[in-house]
């Protein structure tokens, strides 16, 4: 028994040491991080393990060297009047004692500087790398992991096993981290197939979980270090192993849990619940559950839902599944997981993504859309203008170069996928590529077109040419779409200098005003000429009446004056000249000289006098 | 301690599930699998379907997707064209592998052999798209004349030079198609187009305006033609229509014939009295009549 002890001891420590260093080689080469973190335990595990043995060989030596003394004293009697019981006559029980006083505390210290250290390393390695690293070789770690972890539970429990026996308790530390490593190596198993099964995350969280996990035993070493100190020594009672971590064999052995808890239970319902017979059989059968959860959960998988709106390919080894592959939306049966596989794809949902400018999501709530102001965010394409003699002439030959103007686009592209074999067999992201030539057409498009003609009537002939031109494309590809629409709902010229354009159409508007303006002139001269013209013409008309019957009055009155002219002339005239006179002077200013000396010159002053009254005028003095 | 059989036999059904697990592989429809036996590449699989190879460390087997990568250039290049102007380009790319063989050695080494494969391709590509674009002027890119651009011949150009030099250092993959997804201008010569096309619509602007004016000038021209027409043509008709009126009053003239003297007299004594409607400062001496009587004239008279 001692030999199989210290057998299943070593045993323990080459377990530890190969799963260690062949579980971390895998972790490295499948960059599993959870996987390095908890290999780190099979690490320490192993040198508690290679400590806990060679303590175990000293307490064994120890005990040889007790029954020895026992068959010495006890053939000889007790002949010596003296009997020695010098440390130096238990030169193993010395040894035992100061590798225990020495050593063991040395070590622990030890295992709390790689614990500690372990810890905040891979805190600082995880908090440098991505949460979704890729786990490679995800099959060959997986295998891997879940035979260490097998191996490493059947070694586990079989040491676990022997160390309730309180003379070999020395195994329990090992056994402890034995068992802990085979749930640890499980569990890294079910990170990498979380990974695998489109969880990437599952590997990171669970690297951080065992890293927390190796600061807390850390803590609890340091503790323990601290509690020794002052832990009474009480003669004949034998000590816990210092570097023995509760917590670990509380990890490694979670049936102390069930029996705890079923005490506790006991305890608060009053009777034995540990004793009823559904305890008793959950308790023996829990392996035996959990491995018929693992095949349910396994043949789970031979049924698959595909929902309304999608189609699945089915996959046998990798190979499409002939006479099968597409499945239509409903259940169907399969083999189980990973002999077949299906794999999702939204087939009659119309997609769509858009080329050129994305929609500014600050503004969607506006109503107005106005080329002024910006409404997305702009990304300007190249448009061609038909050369009007303004581009300029390049280097090359003196050929002249067609001017470029700029536009904002924003064209939405909807399709449906009408072949999916093609669709995922084709082409690695059909999304991506689909885009790219929806992109490259609408370049190659505006590049040829002219920026004038496709911002009015152009419009709706180039949203069916792009149309065609990308479906062209897809079906060149063979990427099994279909395109439903493509849409120029944005095309405008860039915010810039779209006020430019604007004025252009109010200088229109100017141009229509100032010849309307003009015609009203013309109407107003026309009209005006016209009655003028009318005026003068009957004026003339009046005024040769007017003559002609001045000159015929004139005529007649003269007929009569030649006779009273005959009766007396010299009479007449003077009359006629006195009336006339009398006549014509009536209102005129008159001065008659009345004088003989006519030599005198007189001067008359002649000029215009101001009104008196306007001399007392006084002019208001000026409002400051 | 008592051995169960059903416990050891399904621990031995564990580990040959294990053991399988570490000795068969899957190679899906998309994937092309490559086979290494102690790092060296001993096997590539093209087919789908299950295979069986040594357990790691001795053999290990690589997955690559052989279906056809896109990837866009991962930068917006600028390149001159053959006429001296500064074109910015952006080109995708569908490349897929062709000898996994000969792929897998050269991109091992990088945990994303498929990504490092691209950088390659992207460097390879801005060489290529430099040298092409520098043979073709601006007018192949953007043209909105009958012939239009040469967008397709230029892609073909690339495609080529590309394809030639993958051959010739079996890289194990190929270029299957190649694309422009973007063209530009540099920023600064952005602001030029945009000056450019505010030069134009103010061009426009500016025929608008001045077509405008020149229009209102005919029509107001026009219209004052038109108007002084009209009224020259009724100046002239008045004056006929008075010409007509004078020529009426001179046919009674004649009756003044019998005394011309008299009417000479009575003509110039109308004159005198119309003359002498206006304010009028008069000043007379003696000798003229009636004031000749302020000289006793009248007295004189009245004695005899």
């Amino acid at each position: 028994m001692e030999r199989d002890t210290k057998r299943n001891g070593a045993l323990n420590l080459c377990a530890l040491l190969l799963a260690g260093v062949a579980g971390y080689a895998v972790a490295r080469y499948a960059n599993s991080l959870a996987g390095q973190v908890g290999m780190v335990f099979v690490g320490v595990g192993m040198l508690v393990a290679a400590v806990s043995w060679f303590q175990m060989r000293l307490e064994d030596r120890e005990r040889l060297e007790r029954l020895e003394f026992d068959e010495l004293t006890k053939g000889k009697g007790a002949s010596a009047l003296f009997e020695s019981k010098d440390a130096e006559a238990f030169p193993a029980q010395r040894s035992r004692e100061q590798f225990e006083r020495f050593f063991v505390p040395v070590f622990t210290v030890f295992l709390l500087l790689i614990q500690g250290g372990a810890a905040w390393f891979f805190h600082r390695l995880l908090s440098q790398v991505a949460l979704d690293t890729r786990v490679t070789q995800a099959t060959m770690a997986l295998s891997l992991f879940a035979v260490f972890a097998l191996i490493l539970f059947i070694l586990g429990k079989f040491s676990a096993t022997m160390a309730r026996m309180g003379e070999f308790r020395l195994l329990r530390p090992g056994a402890s981290y034995v068992l802990l490593g085979a749930y640890l190596c499980f569990a890294i198993t079910m990170g990498i197939v979380g990974v695998a099964a489109g969880f990437p995350k599952a590997d990171f969280y669970l690297a951080y979980g065992l890293c927390v996990l190796l600061g807390l035993v850390a803590v609890e070493t340091v503790i323990s270090l601290v509690l020794e100190i002052y832990r009474p020594r009480i003669k004949g009672k034998v000590g816990r192993p210092l570097y023995e971590s509760r917590l670990v064999g509380l990890l490694g052995q979670p049936e102390g849990l069930i029996t705890t808890a079923a005490q506790a239970l006991d305890y608060q319902f009053g009777f034995k619940v540990s004793d009823t017979w559904f305890y008793r059989f959950f308790e023996k059968a829990l392996g035996w559950l959990v491995l018929l959860q693992a095949v349910i959960l396994l043949l789970s998988t031979c049924l698959v839902v595909i929902d309304a709106g999608e189609q699945g390919l089915l996959e046998r080894f990798g190979k499409p599944v002939a006479g099968n592959t597409l499945l239509e939306p409903g259940a169907h049966l399969k083999m189980p997981w990973p002999i077949d596989r299906v794999y999702r794809y939204r087939t009659e949902q119309i997609q769509s993504f858009t080329v050129g400018s994305t929609p500014d999501p600050s503004k969607e709530k506006e109503r107005l859309v106005l080329w002024t102001v910006s409404h997305t965010k702009e990304e300007n394409f190249l448009v061609a203008s038909r050369d009007q003699g303004y581009g300029t002439t390049n280097r090359a030959g003196g050929k002249r170069t067609p001017p470029v103007s700029l536009l904002v686009v924003s064209i939405p592209v909807q399709y449906q996928i009408t072949n999916l074999v093609a669709w995922a067999y084709n082409n690695e992201d059909a999304d991506s590529l689909l885009q790219d030539i929806a992109t490259r057409e609408v370049v190659r498009f505006l590049a040829g077109a002219d920026l004038g003609d496709l911002m009015t009537s152009g419009r709706l002939e180039a949203s069916q040419t792009l149309l065609e031109r990308i479906q062209e494309g897809a079906e060149v590809r063979k990427m099994g779409a279909k395109v439903i629409s493509v849409g120029l709902q944005d095309l405008h010229p860039p915010v810039k200098v779209a006020p430019d354009f604007e004025k252009v159409i109010g200088a229109l508007q100017t141009k229509q005003a100032k010849i309307l303006a003009a015609k009203a002139d013309d109407i107003k001269t026309n009209a005006l000429a016209e009655a003028f013209a009318f005026a003068m013409v009957n004026s003339s008309e009046a005024e040769r009446v007017a003559r002609e019957l001045e000159a015929l009055s004139q005529a007649s009155l003269f007929q009569n004056q030649v006779p009273a002219f005959q009766a007396a002339p010299s009479v007449y005239a003077q009359r006629a000249f006195l009336q006339t006179f009398a006549r014509a002077t009536a209102g005129a200013r008159k001065y008659v000289l009345l004088t003989t000396n006519t030599h005198d010159v007189l001067t008359f002053d002649l000029q215009e006098k101001i009104r008196a009254d306007l001399y007392d005028l006084t002019v208001p003095a000026p409002k400051k | 301690m008592k051995r169960n059989p059903l416990t050891i036999g399904i621990g031995i059904l564990l580990i040959i599930i294990f053991a399988l697990w570490l000795c068969v592989f899957q190679v899906r429809q998309s994937e092309v699998a490559v086979v290494t036996t102690f790092g060296k590449v001993t096997r590539s699989i093209t087919e789908p379907g299950a295979y069986l190879k040594a357990p790691w460390p001795i053999q290990s087997d690589h997955h690559l997707d052989q279906r056809v990568q896109n990837f866009e250039e991962s930068k917006f290049t600028e390149g001159l064209t053959k006429d001296g102007f500064n074109l910015l380009t952006s080109v995708y790319v569908g490349w897929r592998i062709t000898d996994p063989k000969a792929f897998f050695p050269k991109y091992a080494v990088s945990a994303t052999p498929m990504v490092e494969a691209e950088r390659g391709l992207e460097r390879l590509l801005g060489n290529a798209k430099t040298a092409v674009i520098g043979r073709h002027p601006l007018g192949a890119f953007i043209s909105a004349a009958d012939g239009g651009n040469q967008f397709v011949e230029i892609e073909k150009q690339i495609l080529e030079a590309i394809k030639t030099e993958l051959k010739a250092n079996n890289y194990g993959l190929d270029i299957d198609f190649l694309g422009f997804k973007r063209l530009g201008l540099p920023e600064s010569v952005t602001q030029n187009v945009f000056e450019r096309m505010t030069s134009e619509r103010q061009l426009l602007i500016n025929r608008s305006q001045f077509e405008g004016e020149a229009e209102a000038l005919k029509i107001r021209s026009e219209a004052d033609r038109k108007a002084a027409e009209q009224l020259s043509a009724a100046e002239a008709k008045a004056r006929e229509i008075r010409g007509k009126g004078e020529a009426e009053a001179a046919k009674s003239l004649s009756v003044f014939q019998q005394n011309p003297e008299l009417a000479n007299f009575i003509f110039r004594l109308e004159a005198l009295e119309s003359s002498l409607k206006d304010r009028s400062t008069l000043v007379f001496d003696q000798s003229t009549p009636p004031f000749d009587l302020f000289r006793g004239a009248s007295t004189n008279l009245l004695r005899k």
